[in-house]
Order: structure tokens, then C-alpha cells, then sequence
């Protein structure tokens, strides 16, 4: 059964996100959801679609699971300040509350704003647009580093912890088993998703800033620490946001494809899945000095109404087919 | 061996050597990373629980259980006995596993007991169990009326809170998770 009230929240949600923007003189954009290349990201599977042409044969595409590849081909192009509102296609995600194989993000891009920057113009975006009372829209929100957060919820020192010998004494330490072969990433995952994540403050949003750099993305690394310019943004417990300082470098952007389509094609191999291609001309782009936030919205609803499931703002759940 | 994704609330696991069940398992994605499954364990032997959270690709050792019939015997503060109501062993089962299973369980009862070996994994209450009231006082007149609730004290010494209506000698049925009373049950 459809909800109708919570469409219509979700409605007045969106209209006061464009309102705050449009107020702000951001533009509004319009992606493809299709792409014939991906920025690699081993760890998120996509789908994979083909055009049919019965003059020029037919072609691999793959549905984008998030609009970020446009956005910054848009950004490298002049664009200015840019937000969207897209459809977002992640494929494999196990059925949980806080998952849907399609979902909507909310994704923005500042000019010359730092990560920091776009953390307070997202606190005022979120009261300015929200569409319920809640204890959390109201409450101060906790700002910490990654450092900070392990420090105070299992006494890691991620500085004393970067080797993988290191963090792995710390993954012992704490009672977690232990695989001779794990990434320093996953190990860390396995570290802040058992004894961080679950404790984090609830009824306020808790912003989670510097994070390892370790962990590949296009965030700019930070000069005197090993972190990188990139913070989450947490409501319950509940990842809602991800933002980074956007890398502009084009040899580190070459890095980061280079390493990251490696470690996909020999992911993708293994798990028998199709390997999407990353585009060689993106590397290149000439990125503006920028930060780029990316909101789940489904989330963000969900924890407005203060639901602790996603499924009833869903319309037609895609779960009901696929479980 | 059982990939991590596969695992469901009841399973039992070996981790480091010593087995546990799975209380909780929840599917988490971060951001950027890979699935994991993030588990609450709950270690039979000692009663402690543990915290896990392992890659969904990842395998962990499995072991396989079962249920018997123990008749429950007493308890010393410490263990609980009961006996295998086909082989009549005796075995012990630390109390500390099973926070307020002394006043839950009645003696003499037969249970249902998940078993690892010869491990004890796991003592199965009835979600729903039926008491006879040892203790409670008449209500006084007028104290009858819905909403009304008084202290009552029952056969295995729980106390809980019951309607006014409820009299000494009396059965009812308890929800043995949240101990609450739930309704009167006519004999």
C-alpha cells in the first residue's frame, strides 16, 4: 500500500531542497542515468545494459550510480555551481532497511568551497529544507575526525595505526578475527562498521571528517596528515552524506583510475561480473577548485519521519520483485 | 564452511574454536568499501557477547546443532542442572548466560535445549508461558476497574505486575522476553 503522505513529504522535501539552491544561485542539472564509462569503484557492482541498433549493431552501457561522472564533466566545462536530484543504480545491495537497488541522491558541487565549507552550507540546506520537527534538526551537530572517533569508541590510534601489521594488532586487541590477506581498507571497515558506527550520538547529526586516506576516492589528500579532505555525515547511526575537497590533479586522478579499474577488472573477474570501462579522457578534465556533497535522500526522508526503514517512501519497493 | 552473506539470526559459528549463535545479523555498506555483514554473537559457554563484523565474501566455519529434551532440576546460584530425559546425564549450564532463566524456568518442566556436541548452545523458553500467581493481594473494592495493576509474585518467584482482577492461585500467560503479563488463562 502506497503511503500518500509520505509521497507528498518527500514532494516537499525536494521543492524546498531546489528552493534552498535555486535561492543560492546554483543551477539545477540533468544527467543521463546511462553511460557508456564509469569512475571506477571496485566495490560498488552496477548494472549493465545494451543499445540495440539494427544499423550499427549494438552497445554496452551501464546505468550510473551516481551522477558524478556528468556533474564533473559538466563542472570541467564551466558550469559554476551545480546541484541535481538523480536516480541512482547500485546493483547486489543485500536486502536491508536502509538499502534499495534504486535510489535518489542529492548531489552538489560548490567552487572554490572547501569540504569544511560544504559541511556547513549542508547543516543549513537540511534545516532550511526540512520537512518534519525532529529532536535532530534541532540538536547541535557533533563534528569529529575519523582519528577522534576511534580514539574515543575502541582506543585505535589510526596514527600509530597506518601499517597493516598495526591495525591488525588493534583488530586482535578488539576480538575481531583476523584474515591474513585483508586490505588495510577492509580491516579499518571491519574496525569503525563493529565498535564506531553503532555508538555514534543519535538524535543529531554526527559528521565524521578526515578519513583515511587509505581508502581510494577522488578527495584531495591532506599535506601534513595521513588523511584525506573528506567527511560523512551520520543521522542514527545511518550514513546519510559523503563529501570530499574534489581532487583536480590530473596525475592523481590518473593514479586513482589506473589503480582503482585495476583492482575492478581482477574483483569483477572473480566474481564472474561484467567489467565496465572508466573513461581515459576524465583523468584530463580540467577539474575547478571545488567540494562535492552527495546526499541520500531516501535516507534523509527516512530519518526526518523518523522511520527506521526506507520502504514505506518507496512507491513500489523493487524489493517486492526481488526478494 | 558458510559464506559470511549467508548467514542468518540462529546460526551457530565457530570463531576462534569456541562456538556461538547469531543473535543479530544486519547487512552494512559503507560508503566506500565492500559489503559486510556485522553480527551480535552470543557465546553459550560463558554468556558473553561478542561483536563481528566480517567481509559478505568472506567464509566463516559453521557447525551443526541440535535440539534435545532436558528436564530442568534446580539451580545451585551458579549452574543450572538439568537431565536428558532419554539417557537421564546430567548436565550443568552456567546461569550467567541466561540472565533471569531462574525465574522463568520451573522446576521439574522439560525444555528444549540446542546442543553443539556436547555443548550447550542455547535453552529455548516459550515465547509465551503459563504461571501459577503464588502471591498477590485482593484488590480492594472498587481497585477492579481496566488499568488497574498491582504486584504479584509467581510460582518461580518473578515478579511482575498484573490487573486488579488477578487472585492468588490464579494461572496467566507471560511473555517471557519483555515479562509482562499478557491474559488470565482459565483452567
Amino acid at each position: 500500500m502506497i503511503d500518500f503522505e509520505l509521497q507528498r513529504k518527500r514532494s516537499e522535501l525536494y521543492r524546498n531542497i531546489r528552493a534552498f539552491f535555486e535561492s543560492r544561485g546554483y543551477l539545477e542539472v540533468f544527467t543521463p542515468c546511462l553511460s557508456e564509462y564509469l569512475i571506477p569503484e571496485p566495490t560498488i557492482k552496477t548494472f549493465k545494459t545494451e543499445f540495440i541498433s539494427e544499423f550499427s549493431g549494438r552497445k554496452e552501457l551501464f546505468l550510473l550510480p551516481s551522477p558524478e561522472y556528468y556533474m564533473k564533466r559538466m563542472i570541467s566545462e564551466g558550469s559554476g555551481n551545480i546541484y541535481q536530484i538523480a536516480r541512482a543504480y547500485r546493483n547486489a545491495e543485500e536486502k536491508s532497511n536502509i538499502h534499495s537497488v534504486e535510489f535518489d541522491i542529492l548531489e552538489y558541487y560548490t567552487m572554490d568551497y572547501s569540504d569544511s565549507d560544504t559541511l556547513y552550507l549542508t547543516i543549513e540546506m537540511i534545516k532550511d529544507s526540512r520537512v518534519s520537527d525532529r529532536k535532530w534538526l534541532r540538536a547541535e551537530p557533533v563534528i569529529m575526525t575519523m582519528r577522534e572517533a576511534l580514539l574515543k569508541y575502541c582506543k585505535v590510534d589510526l596514527n600509530e595505526a597506518q601499517d597493516i601489521s598495526a591495525l591488525r594488532k588493534e583488530a586482535d586487541r578488539l576480538g575481531l578475527s583476523i584474515y591474513e590477506n585483508e586490505s588495510w581498507e577492509d580491516t579499518f571497515n571491519r574496525i569503525f562498521l563493529t565498535f564506531v558506527e553503532p555508538n555514534l550520538p543519535k538524535e543529531r547529526m554526527v559528521f565524521i571528517t578526515e578519513y583515511p586516506r587509505q581508502i581510494e576516492c577522488l578527495a584531495k589528500n591532506y599535506s601534513d596528515r595521513p588523511y584525506k579532505m573528506r567527511w560523512e555525515m551520520y543521522i542514527n547511526s545511518v550514513e546519510i552524506a559523503n563529501t570530499y575537497k574534489e581532487e583536480t590533479d590530473p596525475e592523481a586522478m590518473g593514479k586513482y583510475f589506473e589503480k582503482e579499474q585495476m583492482s575492478l577488472e581482477k574483483e569483477r573477474r572473480e566474481s564472474k561480473d561484467e567489467i565496465s570501462k572508466a573513461d581515459p579522457e576524465f583523468p584530463s578534465l580540467k577539474m575547478r577548485e571545488c567540494s562535492g556533497g552527495a546526499i541520500g535522500l531516501d535516507r534523509l526522508l527516512m530519518a526526518e519521519m523518523g522511520l527506521e526503514s526506507i520502504s514505506p517512501l518507496l512507491s513500489f519497493p523493487i524489493s517486492d520483485i526481488l526478494n | 564452511m558458510i559464506k559470511a552473506g549467508q548467514i542468518d539470526k540462529g546460526s551457530a559459528l565457530l570463531i576462534k574454536g569456541q562456538p556461538f549463535l547469531v543473535v543479530e545479523r544486519e547487512f552494512v555498506n559503507p560508503g566506500k568499501g565492500s559489503a559486510f555483514v556485522r553480527l551480535k554473537l552470543k557465546s553459550p559457554s560463558t554468556g558473553q557477547t561478542l561483536q563481528e563484523t566480517i567481509k559478505s565474501q568472506d567464509t566463516v566455519e559453521d557447525i551443526t546443532i541440535e535440539d534435545r529434551d532436558f528436564q530442568y532440576l534446580y539451580n545451585d546460584g551458579t549452574n543450572f542442572s538439568f537431565m536428558n530425559t532419554e539417557t537421564y546425564e546430567q548436565i550443568e549450564v552456567p546461569m550467567k548466560g541466561y540472565p533471569d532463566y531462574e525465574l522463568l524456568m520451573k522446576e521439574g518442566e522439560t525444555y528444549r535445549v540446542t546442543m553443539w556436541e556436547d555443548d550447550v548452545l542455547d535453552i529455548q523458553l516459550p515465547g509465551k508461558y503459563v504461571y501459577v500467581v503464588a502471591e498477590t493481594e485482593d484488590a480492594a473494592r472498587g481497585d477492579t476497574v481496566q488499568g488497574v495493576t498491582k504486584d504479584a509474585i509467581l510460582e518461580t518467584g518473578l515478579k511482575i505486575r498484573v490487573p486488579g482482577f488477578i487472585k492468588q492461585g490464579e494461572k496467566v500467560r507471560v511473555n517471557t522476553e519483555t515479562k509482562e503479563y499478557l491474559e488470565r488463562v482459565n483452567s
